[in-house]
């Protein structure tokens, strides 16, 4: 429902800001339609050329693959190890857990160019700059505290009773934990797991100073590319991504949507 | 080790029943506050007892610990003739019904009352007699299919109790199972608990801090306050004998008045005097529930049947019609009494200030030794 | 209510030590990532800013506040910081300015209408920074739509990009959505009624705003203005390319002292500092909020 308190004005100048909010992301899209050499708004021709190009660029191709694979072993791992992780943390309550979730939380609080850089550092003495494996735990740096942030408050918010019950229905331990702490968790697993492959795909910063020459994911591919060059490419691969983006959130917004049922 | 120990098998409590269900010195504490204090307490095989107590008096986590929920720290906990102290919640055989239902979210009303049995490994056929079975012995077979936030709060309250009897536990526990329900719900869910305990004739324990409940359904009360024991009795034993003042003033209403005992039977409570049963002597604290008083019109001749009878005047300080009752508050020697009547068609006293006496018989007059 | 947690698992027969066993062994693999990518790096960072940059890139260990002096004698840098600071201070006003208004409208509305809304705050941050600087770089082109509107109405037509002001301009949209999550974190505090009685005791809208309204949400621009300075001080894609290689702030100084002159104690130290402005802006907003509270 709208409210009835705002004046006229007020809500132009509010659409207005949201204009503005949005027009870089809207923007994209005519411009990936554009048939013009290079980037002009408005274009003063039509055309599918930038998508054609896009298929035949084998360099963003095997980036967006990269960044596909990435996404993927970092989501898996980031929940594999945060889950059992946020499970001590929350329910165990022995080693300073307050203390623990700080620490593994802290990466957030950095700035990536910072951590980039450290990580960086570090990363050249043992020669994983340019490795997949080396990205990868420069991904799960930042994607474990969200991960383990997500899991650990729905964790948190998890009515205890429910396992108790289980487990005086003669529920072992680890029965109770996959057949109802598991499942009741599961709106918050959905939710992590889309974060983590998101924060991965659109990782820039860190990524910058991880990748090399031969290995490189398809946000640093497309900022060498803007950096570069100024033609319509870049809005066709943009197009593409906000799609997958919408893919994620839906995907999401069915299955939380489902699991919020199961929450009275 | 103060307290008795005597073991298995054999024991039994005074009226010869077995006993099914023994605490010995339990105790638990969280670093300096003690939550249970050396808890002995002895439930017969078939009784319902009830854990009533103001919150934090040690009821719930008397029952945790029970179910293995929470360790001891002290103490013992025997059933039948095996101590499962020690023994981990999944083994002990005890239904319990949560205060906040704890079903299942992700499954549905069926599986919720299967868990318990899929967890003993039971043939799937049996299963499905069983569970039908216990979902018929609450009425809700019509509902098997559904998700427990499809259920209204009375029904899910049913489908805990189901899931709880299915396993055909050795002892039922029940957690203010009633306390989330309207009052109308509870009356009705009152019944149905105690109709279903008699006829399986299982043990059961019901922590609840309602009197009402307590005193209504159970076979016997006790009453705890500060992680101790203040009184094990019948409900009728509870109410009308109360062992301590905590006890007569938690279960029941009761009108309090200190003062001094003479040693003669009599009490001195400042300029007033009143007769009281037995001679106790010193300080004292005397209590009378009010419905056993009566008001009468100063300087009505009024008996009580012959029987000796206590006599204070006062002034009518205010009336509160509250349906089938009458409250009135009466203003005796700057103390204030609480007398309830029942109400006839809303007549009675009515002008506030009007010149009244409270009666009551000596022998419904409690007295309560106050330590120095 | 239960005041003590109790762990689901049947602690009672299961020794102390086996638990925590458990529970380091479920903990390594974190604390493992958390030690390679995080602590390591971070105080071996700190470790390099000590250390001598040589010529071609390579590093001396030694212990030397060279890299820290000579960051404040040398008038480039000083310029930089200060510039880094104001931009910064720049962005974080101007997307007050914008956001405010966008988080009172969201913060009155309700229902469907209020999750659409929140849809549209949140819905940039999941796309790229490098997409929506793209964004910007098309708009705020010479030939562009915003600098031909200009022209049109015959004003001498500004240059917005590869400038300050370009970059300001892109960052302030970019936080946008932070600074309004911020903001309606805020309102909490913002009960609907209140401006009703305000307005019911004779106040007309202006003053209600000034004296009732703004005073309230205090708290949540503090923390706004906190996470966007925070952000624009160490944001470095969008001044990058929207600078055009040709504005220098702390973050791209970082970055090019790090991957082109290949001088990492210059640039460990150019990290620490930014650390240590994080530092003092948490500082002055505790101080801010205790002021307000």
């Amino acid at each position: 429902m709208e409210d009835t308190n705002t004046s006229a004005p007020m809500k132009l100048l509010v659409a207005i800001l949201f204009l503005f909010l949005l027009a870089p992301v809207i923007l994209v899209v005519p411009l990936s339609f554009s048939g013009e050499q290079i980037l002009s708004f408005p274009p003063e021709s039509w055309s599918l050329r930038w998508y054609a190009a896009l298929a035949d660029n084998p360099k963003m191709i095997s980036a967006f693959w990269t960044s596909l694979t990435l996404g993927v072993i970092v989501t898996a791992i980031s929940l594999a190890v945060a889950i059992p992780a946020a499970y001590v943390i929350v329910r165990m309550r022995t080693l300073g857990s307050t203390f623990l979730y700080n620490l593994f939380t802290a990466p957030l609080l950095l700035p990536t160019i910072v951590l980039g850089l450290a990580i960086l550092i570090i990363f050249a003495s043992v020669g994983f700059l340019g490795t997949f494996t080396g990205i990868v735990i420069g991904h799960l740096v930042i994607t474990l505290p969200y991960a383990l942030r997500v899991i650990a408050t729905t964790l948190g918010n998890l009515n205890l009773a429910c396992e108790e019950a289980a487990s005086t229905l003669g529920g072992r331990p680890l029965t109770v934990f996959h057949r109802v702490t598991l499942p009741m968790m599961a709106p918050g697993i959905v939710a992590a797991t889309a974060l983590c492959f998101l924060v991965s795909f659109d990782e820039v910063v860190i990524t910058l100073f991880l990748t090399g020459p031969r290995l490189t994911t398809l946000p640093v591919e497309l900022f060498h590319h803007v950096e570069s060059r100024a033609d319509p490419l870049v809005a066709s691969v943009s197009v593409l991504l906000i799609l997958l983006t919408l893919a994620v959130v839906m995907i999401v917004d069915r299955t939380i949507g489902l699991s919020k049922t199961f929450v009275k | 080790m103060m307290h008795q120990t005597v073991l298995c098998g054999s024991a039994t409590v005074s009226d010869g029943r077995d006993v099914h269900l023994r605490l010995d010195g339990l105790t638990k504490r969280y670093g300096e506050s003690v939550a249970v204090a050396a808890l002995d307490l002895a439930v017969p095989k078939g009784e319902l007892v009830a854990l009533l107590g103001p919150s934090g008096c040690g009821k719930t986590t008397t029952l945790r610990m029970v179910a293995g929920l929470i360790k001891p720290t002290n103490g013992r906990i025997v059933v039948g003739s095996n101590d499962i102290t020690i023994m981990p919640t999944y083994r002990r055989d005890m239904g319990l019904v949560f205060q906040s239902y704890a079903l299942f979210p992700h499954m549905s009303v069926a599986k919720n009352v299967a868990f318990g049995l899929e967890m003993r490994s039971v043939p799937k056929p049996e299963i499905e007699r069983r569970v039908k079975e216990a979902l018929g012995m609450v009425r809700l077979e019509a509902l098997a299919e559904r998700k427990p936030r499809e259920l209204s709060g009375g029904q899910q309250q049913r489908v805990a109790l189901a899931r709880a009897l299915v396993i055909r536990p050795s002892i039922l526990l029940l957690d203010e199972p009633l306390s989330n329900l309207d009052a109308k719900l509870r009356d009705e869910m009152r019944n149905e608990i105690r109709d279903i305990q008699q006829s399986l004739g299982i043990t059961a324990v019901f922590v609840t801090h309602d009197q009402v409940e307590a005193l209504s359904m159970c076979d016997k009360v006790v009453v705890m306050q500060g992680g101790k024991l203040e009184q094990v009795g019948t409900p009728v034993d509870v109410y009308e004998h109360p062992a301590s003042p905590f006890v007569a003033s938690f279960v029941g209403r009761t009108n309090r008045l200190k003062g001094t005992a003479q040693g003669d039977g009599s009490v001195t409570i400042g300029a007033m005097k009143v007769l009281v049963p037995g001679r106790p002597g010193g300080k004292v604290e005397i209590m009378v529930r009010p419905h056993r008083m009566k008001l009468v019109e100063e300087g009505s001749v009024e008996d009580v049947a012959g029987q000796e009878v206590n006599r204070l005047a006062g002034h009518l300080k205010r009336v509160t019609f509250v349906g089938d009752l009458l409250q009135y508050s009466v203003d005796v020697g700057g103390a204030e009494i609480v007398v309830e009547a029942a109400s006839d068609h809303g007549r009675g006293f009515r002008i506030v200030g009007t010149p009244v006496a409270v009666l009551w018989r000596v022998e419904d007059t409690m007295v309560f030794g106050r330590g120095a | 209510m239960m005041t003590i947690t109790v762990p689901t698992a049947p602690t009672v027969s299961r020794p102390a030590l086996g638990r925590t066993g458990t529970a380091a062994a479920l903990l390594l693999p974190i604390a493992l990532i958390n030690a390679i990518g995080f602590i390591l790096p971070v105080l071996n960072l700190l470790r390099m800013s000590f250390n001598e940059a040589l010529a071609g890139g390579g590093v001396r260990e030694t212990f030397t506040l060279a890299n820290w002096t000579g960051l404040f004698g040398d008038s480039f840098y000083v310029e930089l910081i200060i510039n880094s600071i104001t931009v910064s201070l720049s962005i974080t006003i101007a997307t007050l300015i914008v956001s405010y208004p966008i988080a009172l409208y969201l913060h009155r509305s309700t229902g469907r209408w209020r999750t659409f809304l929140t849809v549209l705050v949140i819905s940039p941050l999941l796309t790229s920074a490098v997409v929506r600087t793209y964004g910007w770089i098309a708009l705020l082109a010479d030939q562009g739509p915003i600098v031909s509107a200009i022209a049109a109405l015959g004003i001498a037509p500004p240059r917005l990009m590869f400038n300050t002001t370009g970059v300001i301009i892109g960052l302030t949209e970019i936080l946008m959505p932070y600074m309004i999550l911020s903001l309606l974190a805020g309102f909490g505090r913002l009960d609907p009624r209140v401006e009703e009685a305000a307005m019911s005791l004779g106040a007309p809208p202006a003053k209600t705003f000034w004296r009732v309204i703004l005073p309230l949400t205090l708290p949540g621009i503090a923390l706004g203005c906190l996470l966007c300075f925070v952000l624009a001080v160490s944001s470095f894609i969008t001044p990058k390319l929207l600078g055009g290689g040709r504005i220098f702030l702390l973050a791209t100084e970082i970055y090019d002292q790090a991957i082109v002159t290949l001088n990492w104690p210059l640039a460990a130290t150019l990290s620490m500092l930014v650390l240590i402005i994080f530092g003092a802006a948490l500082a002055a907003y505790a101080r801010v909020l205790r002021a307000i509270e």
